[in-house]
């Protein structure tokens, strides 16, 4: 039986409601791609904007919820709050990107991905909203910067994965143009509403710099930490491990692209393939190899 | 020979080799449980595996010698690269920078070429270009002078981010280095109450001495209201000679550092209860004297009344109560006829010994003994380490948001000098759109002011 969190007083209600939002923003995104109404993505954004405010408001809720229980750590440590954060991540991402950018075709990405990590929050039974006192090896003001740092860089590789699936889609769907010009009028105008692939081609590279430098920022804020916590800056736990792996992939992303020149189909691959290395070391290691950072339950964990 | 093998010591493939052979061997660490002791190997895999694995060194990858020498590797492939590649950026930030000849003729995929032709004057229009490119860098005017050239570069220090940003990755390898040979990394658990000055590293459980010594003066673990742990707390002294130095609480995120040597909270237990609660009478005066003592087996203690000691002696009874094979002995007299009493709906037998006017009741009261885990490290030369990781984050965010962006401009005077005709050919270190598009908005705007 799943009983989703929408409890009132630690504010899940309200994640709920803007769950609500941005699935609707989702649907607007999407009904967009098909009818290529600029009206229609208007309003997507501005639902988007609107679960977004909400979702800042709940999280004011829950913090205070947690001050007023006696918890003086920010609610960003277990999976309920990091699934939420993240959902949060990506729609300031996207937020900011389309100010700058014209990417209302993004917006079907960054919204599907929004709100499956807030139904993922919502509805998977073990990630409960209740807020769980915080465990020692967390009590530490380094907790609050190495989640933010690590969490924008996060929300950037998602956008950069959205950025390349658009890309792709762009390129093969032109080449499909060339071909059978007549014939599909109507894909034709879905390219339309794309960006050029020129323009996605470097907002990809963008992105990942910004998720680049993010991730290191929070890989070094996460050493300092440990040392004043694990005895040492590097134990080798496998979510800093999998953290190193990523930024292995993106920093030969960066070196490919820098000293052979790739560009186009193949970056835009390295940016979908480099996410799932991103999904594997954000999920992946805490639900399949137990470690220092896993989201299990405080008591079963000896101290740290 | 010796450029082909520089060729390969510093090629990109190479580096993509390292670091892939790097980022997969770190995966399978992250799949093998690391460190662990060879009990605990031989009850996960099946011996043959076992040393399989162990003499791959599998089981302390991030030790072995192959993820040590490919991590030097990597940095003799860095440097060797960036010494490769120097002389070119010194060359495209401080000159001498290419002519425009030389640059047309290169046909770099990256440049755009631009031409006008106007009826302005050369001097004129140098004016005019400087206001969109800049201050030309250098400016050369042929001798019959109906020939000039201008050349403006943006950004070109930022050439040198890359290479502060290998290098701050070199000092990060060198500072982890560095420690790894001078630092450890150990464990070791103290009792309350006892002092100890040798700890075990982590990667081999090797015992090794410290150069002070620690006493567990207190352990005490604090919980909020539901019963979930709030902090581990260890108040620890430092001795040295025989002299406590100091004494401070310990707690995870808290550790204390003393010479160079950091004691962290790590981890708590209790050893298997030793102490039991003798409940020590005055048959003659009940209601006056009443005592709890906790004793171990095979100590002498006082009982406080006429200065008669006692002590607890194992004896091993198969089948029989953990509580049953202790005697209480007075004054090296044994006294063996005590009495078990079994009080109803407790499982606990009473066991009394009587000597004189002095009750002996063994109580149901264990003394356990707390022991604080703490993980002690050195880690030298972690500065360096922290050095580096500032300069790498500061040059990864000026490498990457700042684009080198080249322009030469030649004006040259045909049909006789009445007309000027510029060219202009733009090269950007970065293929961005976004420079392309803002080179063609530069260029019709000039269009716009010529006509």
């Amino acid at each position: 039986m799943i009983s989703p969190n929408i409890s009132v007083l630690d504010g899940s209600l309200y994640f709920t409601v803007s769950l609500l939002f941005v699935f609707a923003s989702f649907i607007g995104y999407f009904i967009f791609l098909f009818t290529g109404s600029k009206m229609i993505s208007k309003i997507s954004f501005v639902i988007l904007i609107a679960g977004f405010i909400i979702q800042t408001a709940a999280f004011v809720i829950r913090w205070i919820y947690a001050y007023k229980i006696g918890i003086d750590t920010p609610p960003l440590v277990d999976l309920y709050d990091s699934m939420v954060f993240f959902a949060y991540v990506i729609e300031i991402g996207y937020i900011i990107l389309r100010i700058f950018y014209d990417f209302d075709a993004l917006g079907f990405i960054i919204t599907f991905i929004a709100s499956a990590a807030l139904a993922f929050a919502t509805f998977y039974p073990l990630a409960t909203s209740a807020i769980e006192p915080t465990i020692p090896a967390l009590q530490s003001y380094w907790l609050i910067y190495h989640i933010m740092t690590l969490f924008v860089a996060y929300g950037a590789f998602a956008a950069s994965f959205g950025l390349g699936i658009l890309y792709l889609i762009k390129t093969g769907k032109s080449k499909n143009k060339d071909i059978e010009n007549t014939k599909q009028k109507k894909q034709n105008r879905f390219l339309s509403l794309l960006p050029e692939s020129a323009v996605i081609e470097e907002s990809i590279y963008k992105v990942i710099s910004v998720g680049l430098v993010f991730l290191t920022a929070g890989i070094v804020i996460g050493a300092a930490w440990a040392d004043s916590a694990w005895g040492g800056y590097w134990s080798w736990d496998p979510k800093e491990t999998w953290s190193l792996i990523t930024w292995i992939a993106y920093i030969l992303f960066i070196h490919a692209r820098f000293t052979k020149g790739w560009g186009g189909k193949k970056m835009a691959w390295i940016a979908v393939i480099g996410f799932a290395v991103v999904i594997f070391c954000y999920l992946g290691v805490d639900l399949i190899i137990p470690g220092l950072h896993s989201y299990a339950t405080p008591s079963s964990t000896p101290i740290l | 020979m010796l450029s082909k093998l520089n060729k390969f010591i510093s090629s990109v493939k190479l580096a993509v080799f390292l670091f892939i052979t790097i980022a997969v061997l770190a995966m399978i660490g992250t799949f093998i449980n690391q460190g662990d002791t060879i009990k605990q190997y031989k009850t996960i895999f099946s011996p043959a595996a076992y040393h399989v694995l162990y003499w791959l060194g599998f089981l302390n990858i991030y030790d072995s010698w192959y993820f040590i020498a490919l991590t030097l590797l990597l940095i003799v492939n860095l440097i060797a690269a960036s010494i490769n590649m120097f002389p070119r950026t010194i060359k495209a930030v401080f000159g001498p920078y290419p002519s425009f000849q030389e640059v047309s003729e290169k046909k770099n995929p990256k440049a755009v070429y631009e031409a006008i032709e106007t009826k302005k004057k050369p001097e004129e229009l140098k004016e005019v270009i400087g206001k969109k490119f800049g201050e030309p860098l250098y400016e050369k005017i042929s001798e019959n002078s109906d020939k000039a050239e201008l050349y403006y570069s943006r950004n070109s220090i930022f050439r040198f981010s890359p290479y502060i940003a290998h290098i701050s990755v070199i000092i990060i390898i060198i500072g982890v280095l560095l420690n790894f040979k001078y630092g450890f990394r150990s464990y070791t658990n103290i009792k309350v109450g006892k002092k100890t000055n040798v700890t075990y590293l982590l990667k081999n459980n090797k015992p090794i001495k410290l150069p002070f010594t620690i006493r567990l003066d207190r352990y005490r673990t604090t919980y909020y209201s539901d019963g979930i742990p709030k902090a581990y707390i260890s108040t620890i002294s430092i001795i040295e000679e025989h002299i406590r130095i100091l004494t401070k609480n310990i707690e995870v995120n808290h550790p204390l550092t003393y010479k160079g040597i950091t004691i962290y909270q790590a981890s708590y237990g209790h050893y298997k209860p030793d102490k039991y609660g003798i409940l020590i009478v005055n048959l003659r005066h009940i209601k006056s004297f009443k005592k709890i003592i906790y004793a171990s087996a095979g100590k002498y203690y006082n009982s406080k009344i006429n200065n008669i000691k006692f002590m607890l002696i194992r004896v091993v009874r198969k089948g029989k109560m953990p509580y049953f094979p202790y005697i209480i002995k007075l004054n090296n007299k044994k006294i063996l006829n005590f009495r078990v009493i079994r009080v109803k709906n407790n499982n606990f037998p009473l066991i009394i010994a009587r000597y004189k006017n002095i009750g002996f009741i063994m109580t149901p009261q264990l003394k356990t003994y707390y022991y604080s885990g703490v993980e002690i490290s050195k880690n030298t030369y972690v500065s360096v380490v922290w050095i580096g990781c500032i300069i790498l984050v500061i040059s990864l965010f000026f490498s990457f948001f700042f684009n080198h962006e080249e322009t030469w401009v030649s004006l040259s005077g045909i049909n006789d000098a009445k007309k000027t005709k510029i060219e202009i050919i733009s090269i950007p270190k970065k293929k961005f759109n976004s420079f392309y598009k803002k080179f063609d908005k530069k260029i019709s705007e000039l269009k716009k002011y010529l006509h």
